[in-house]
C-alpha cells in the first residue's frame, strides 16, 4: 500500500504537500457546535455507549448454579448473572407454563394387587412403564426407545399394557355409569386396543410407504378393474339369470315328459300299434322284409307277420285281414326268386321305410304301362313332357329369346319337336346347354373386344 | 267313404303318350255337311286321341273341353268319355284351340290346359305340301306326354291294370280274347311305349291315326338333334378359338401399353 512517503520519494522533492485550503471557518453555529473540537483529524472509534452507561468501568458477572424452582428434579443450572440486584423472576419461571405433564394412571400397591396384575408384567415393570410415559410425555417412539425391561417388548405390547392399566384405573375412579361421554369413549378405546391389529396395520402402512411406482400403478389398474366389475355385477347377474331361464325354458308342463326315456318311447309305440290293429282299416302296416327263415310259412302269412323284427318288435302278432295282400317291399331276398306277377289288386304299401320299390312289377310290365321309377326329384302333380322342349327356348327378355331362336335355327333345330320322348328331351337339354354356353361366350367376346379396342387405342 | 287324402305312390311317374292334333280338308268333303256354310272353305277336326297301340285313354282322361274361336256358336265344346275326343267343324281361318283336359277322379288332379294351333293350309317342304294337296288332307299333330308324378294308389291301380288294352283286343270266343287284331304290318304289341315301327292304326288312316309315331320316327328326330348338337359344338369351338386369339392380342397390347 502506497503511502505519502512513497509518493514523495517517487516524485522527488519537488512534490510539496499542498495545503488544502481548509474550509473557511464559519462562525459558531449549531453545526459547528455539533462538530467536536478535534475535527481536523477524523475520528476512528465510536464511543461505546454501553461503556459510557456504566461510566467506563467494567462489571464483574458471576457464574454460579442455582436450582430452578419450577423443575421437579434437582438439576442445577449455571449461568452468568449480574451482580446482586433485585430479584428478577427467574427466566425459567416464564416457561413453566409449558411444563405440562401427560396424564397417566395412578395407583398404589393395593389397587395394583387387586386389579392390575398381569401375567407378563411385574409391578416394577409396570411402574417403570408409567414413569417412562409421563417422562416422555406419552410419545411412544421415545418410550419404546428408552424403556428397557428384561423381555424384548414391542411398542404394541407396551401400549397394550399401558392402555389396559389406564382403562382399569379409569373404571375404578369413575364407575362406568357415571362416566361422561368423552370419558366413556376414551375408556372404550383404551379397552379395545388390540396389539396384533395395530401391529399389522402399521406393517401395512409401512408396506405402502415402501412400495415402488410400478406396484402403485398396478394397484390402481386393478382397483379400477375391480370397481368396474362391482358396478356391473348387478347387471351381469341379472343377465345370467335371464339366460338361464331361457335355456331351461321349455318347462315340462305337459304330459310329454313321460316319453323321454327310450323305454317309454317303445311303450308308446307299441300302444299305438295295438290301437291301430284294433281298428278296422289299418293305417300302419308292417314292413315287408322277410327274414330268411320264413320260407316254411305260407307266402300269405309271411308277407304280413314277420316284418323286420328290429323294426316291428311284434313277431307274428299282426292279425291278418281277409284280403290277400301281396308282398310289399322290394323282395330281393325273399324265398321266391322269380319276379312276382302282379295280381289285379296289387296294392302298394303305404309305410315302407325299408323298401326300395313300392310297386312290384316286372320290367316288362313297367314298360307296358309306362311306369317309371323316378330318380330323386319329382315334380308333384301333372307335368307335360313337351313343355321341356319349349320352355327352355324362352328367356327372360325377348332379346334373349330371339338370340336363342337364331342359334337354334342356325343349328337346325326345328321350332316344333313333336315327339317328346325321354331320349329326345335329353338330347334337347344337351343342346340347350350348348346354346347357353355359346351365348355366354359371345357376351364375353363382346366385352373383350371392347377392352381390346380401348387398349389398342391406348397403345397407339 | 274313405277320406280323399289317399296315399301316393312314391318315386313313381306314370307316363302316357297321346296325340293332340287336327285334320283339315278342303270342302266339299264327304265327312262334312254339304253344302258348307257361307264362307267356310275348310272342314277340320280337332282331336285328342291315344296312341293306336297304347292303353285306353279314358283310363285317365274323362272329359275334354275344346274352346274354339269366339265367333263360333257354342265356342266351348265338351266331350266326355268314352266317345272319341274330337270336334268336327268347318271354317276358313286358323286359330288356337284351347284344350282343357279333365283327369279321372281317382287321380285327384285339377284340369290342365294345352293349346293347339289349328292348321288348315298345307305346310312344310314343297314335297310335303304337294302331297297334302294331292290327298286333300292336312294333318298337324303333336305327341304329348302326360306325366303323372307320384300318383295316388287308386289311380296307380287303374293305370297299371290290364283292362286298359281291352279296347284293342277282339272278343274271341268266350270272354275277352287276348289276340291283338291288327291287319297291317303284322302285330304291334300293345304298349304304352312307342311302337317300334310306323304302322297304320285301327282306324285305317295312317298319318291321322297316329301311326306315324314310332320309334323309327324317334330315331329320326334324335338324329336330327344330334346333328344340331354337333353343329353347335362346332360353333362353341369356333368361339373358343376366337377367344384364345383375343387373349393373345390382349397380352400383346398389355406389353405395348406397359412399354410406352
Amino acid at each position: 500500500m502506497t503511502s505519502g512517503a512513497d509518493i514523495r520519494a517517487a516524485l522527488g522533492s519537488d512534490f510539496a504537500p499542498s495545503i488544502t485550503p481548509s474550509l473557511p471557518r464559519a462562525t459558531p453555529t449549531q453545526l459547528s457546535q455539533a462538530i467536536p473540537k478535534n475535527s481536523s483529524q477524523p475520528r476512528r472509534h465510536k464511543r461505546n455507549l454501553l461503556v459510557a452507561r456504566r461510566g467506563g468501568k467494567a462489571v464483574r458477572w458471576s457464574y454460579e448454579s442455582t436450582p430452578v424452582s419450577s423443575r421437579r428434579d434437582q438439576l442445577q443450572f449455571r449461568r452468568w448473572r449480574r451482580p446482586k440486584k433485585d430479584e428478577e423472576p427467574e427466566p425459567f419461571v416464564k416457561f413453566a407454563k409449558y411444563d405440562v405433564r401427560a396424564e397417566c394412571p395412578e395407583y398404589d400397591a393395593e389397587i395394583y394387587e387387586a386389579h392390575l396384575t398381569h401375567a407378563d408384567w411385574t409391578k416394577d415393570e409396570t411402574d417403570a412403564l408409567i414413569e417412562a410415559y409421563s417422562d416422555s410425555y406419552g410419545k411412544w417412539p421415545i418410550i419404546v426407545d428408552r424403556y428397557d425391561s428384561g423381555q424384548p417388548r414391542t411398542m404394541e405390547d407396551l401400549k397394550a399394557r399401558f392402555y389396559g392399566v389406564s382403562a382399569t384405573v379409569l373404571a375404578l375412579t369413575t364407575p362406568i355409569h357415571s362416566m361422561t361421554g368423552p370419558q366413556y369413549t376414551l375408556y372404550e378405546t383404551l379397552r379395545n386396543f388390540d396389539p396384533a391389529k395395530e401391529a399389522s396395520r402399521k406393517k401395512l402402512a409401512e408396506g405402502h410407504l415402501q412400495r415402488r411406482q410400478t406396484e402403485v400403478d398396478e394397484e390402481t389398474v386393478l382397483l379400477g378393474e375391480l370397481q368396474r366389475i362391482m358396478i356391473n355385477q348387478a347387471n351381469l347377474d341379472s343377465e345370467r339369470e335371464d339366460l338361464r331361464r331361457r335355456l331351461d325354458h321349455p318347462v315340462a308342463g305337459s304330459a310329454g315328459y313321460q316319453y323321454h326315456t327310450s323305454q317309454a318311447l317303445t311303450q308308446l309305440w307299441q300302444q299305438l300299434l295295438q290301437t291301430d290293429r284294433m281298428k278296422k282299416n289299418q293305417r300302419l302296416r308292417a314292413t315287408g322284409k322277410l327274414s330268411c327263415n320264413n320260407e316254411a310259412v305260407s307266402r300269405h302269412d309271411a308277407n304280413i307277420a314277420s316284418g323286420n323284427p328290429v323294426f316291428d318288435g311284434l313277431p307274428g302278432a299282426t292279425p291278418t285281414s281277409a284280403r290277400p295282400r301281396d308282398s310289399i317291399a322290394g323282395i330281393p331276398d325273399s324265398g321266391a326268386g322269380s319276379s312276382r306277377r302282379p295280381t289285379r289288386d296289387s296294392l302298394p304299401s303305404a309305410t315302407t321305410p325299408g323298401s326300395a320299390l313300392p310297386i312290384d312289377m316286372s320290367k316288362a310290365d313297367l314298360e307296358r304301362f309306362g311306369v317309371v321309377v323316378a330318380q330323386d326329384k319329382t315334380a308333384s302333380g301333372i307335368t307335360f313332357a313337351s313343355d321341356r322342349l319349349t320352355k327352355p327356348r324362352i328367356a327372360k327378355s325377348t332379346l334373349q329369346t330371339d338370340k336363342i331362336a337364331t342359334i337354334l335355327t342356325h343349328a337346325g333345330v326345328p321350332d316344333l319337336i313333336g315327339l317328346p320322348t325321354p331320349k329326345v328331351i335329353e338330347q334337347f337339354d344337351a343342346i340347350m346347354a350348348k346354346v347357353h354356353t355359346l351365348l355366354d361366350m359371345r357376351k364375353l367376346a363382346e366385352k373383350e373386344e371392347q377392352e381390346i379396342r380401348v387398349r389398342s387405342a391406348e397403345a397407339a | 267313404m274313405a277320406p280323399t287324402t289317399s296315399k301316393r305312390v312314391r318315386n313313381t311317374v306314370v307316363r302316357r303318350h297321346f296325340i293332340i292334333g287336327n285334320e283339315a280338308h278342303v270342302l266339299p268333303h264327304p265327312s262334312y255337311p254339304d253344302p258348307p256354310p257361307d264362307g267356310h272353305t275348310k272342314g277340320w277336326k280337332v282331336f285328342v286321341r291315344p296312341l293306336p297301340n297304347g292303353p285306353d285313354i279314358t283310363t285317365w282322361l274323362k272329359k275334354v273341353q275344346f274352346k274354339l274361336h269366339h265367333t263360333y256358336t257354342d265356342a266351348s265344346r265338351t266331350i266326355e268319355a268314352p266317345g272319341p275326343f274330337e270336334v268336327l267343324e268347318t271354317g276358313y281361318g286358323e286359330f288356337g284351340v284351347e284344350i282343357r283336359l279333365y283327369f279321372a277322379s281317382e287321380s285327384g288332379e285339377k284340369a290342365v290346359y294345352r293349346e293347339h294351333y289349328l292348321v288348315l293350309a298345307p305346310y312344310g317342304s314343297d314335297e310335303q305340301k304337294a302331297k297334302q294337296e294331292q290327298d286333300n288332307l292336312v294333318v298337324a299333330e303333336k305327341l304329348e306326354t302326360v306325366e303323372f308324378n307320384e300318383p295316388t294308389t287308386d289311380f296307380f291301380k287303374t293305370l297299371t291294370s290290364e283292362d286298359q288294352f281291352n279296347w284293342l283286343k277282339v272278343k274271341k270266343g268266350r270272354g275277352k280274347g287276348k289276340k291283338p287284331d291288327f291287319v297291317f304290318e303284322g302285330e304291334v304289341e300293345p304298349s304304352a311305349e312307342l311302337a317300334e315301327k310306323p304302322f297304320t292304326g285301327v282306324s285305317g288312316v295312317g298319318a291321322g291315326a297316329g301311326g306315324a309315331w314310332s320309334k323309327v320316327y324317334e330315331d329320326q328326330v334324335l338324329r336330327g338333334l344330334a346333328q344340331s348338337a354337333a353343329s353347335l359344338e362346332q360353333a362353341v369351338e369356333e368361339e373358343r378359338r376366337v377367344m384364345e386369339g383375343r387373349r393373345k392380342r390382349m397380352e400383346e397390347l398389355g406389353v405395348a401399353v406397359g412399354a410406352k
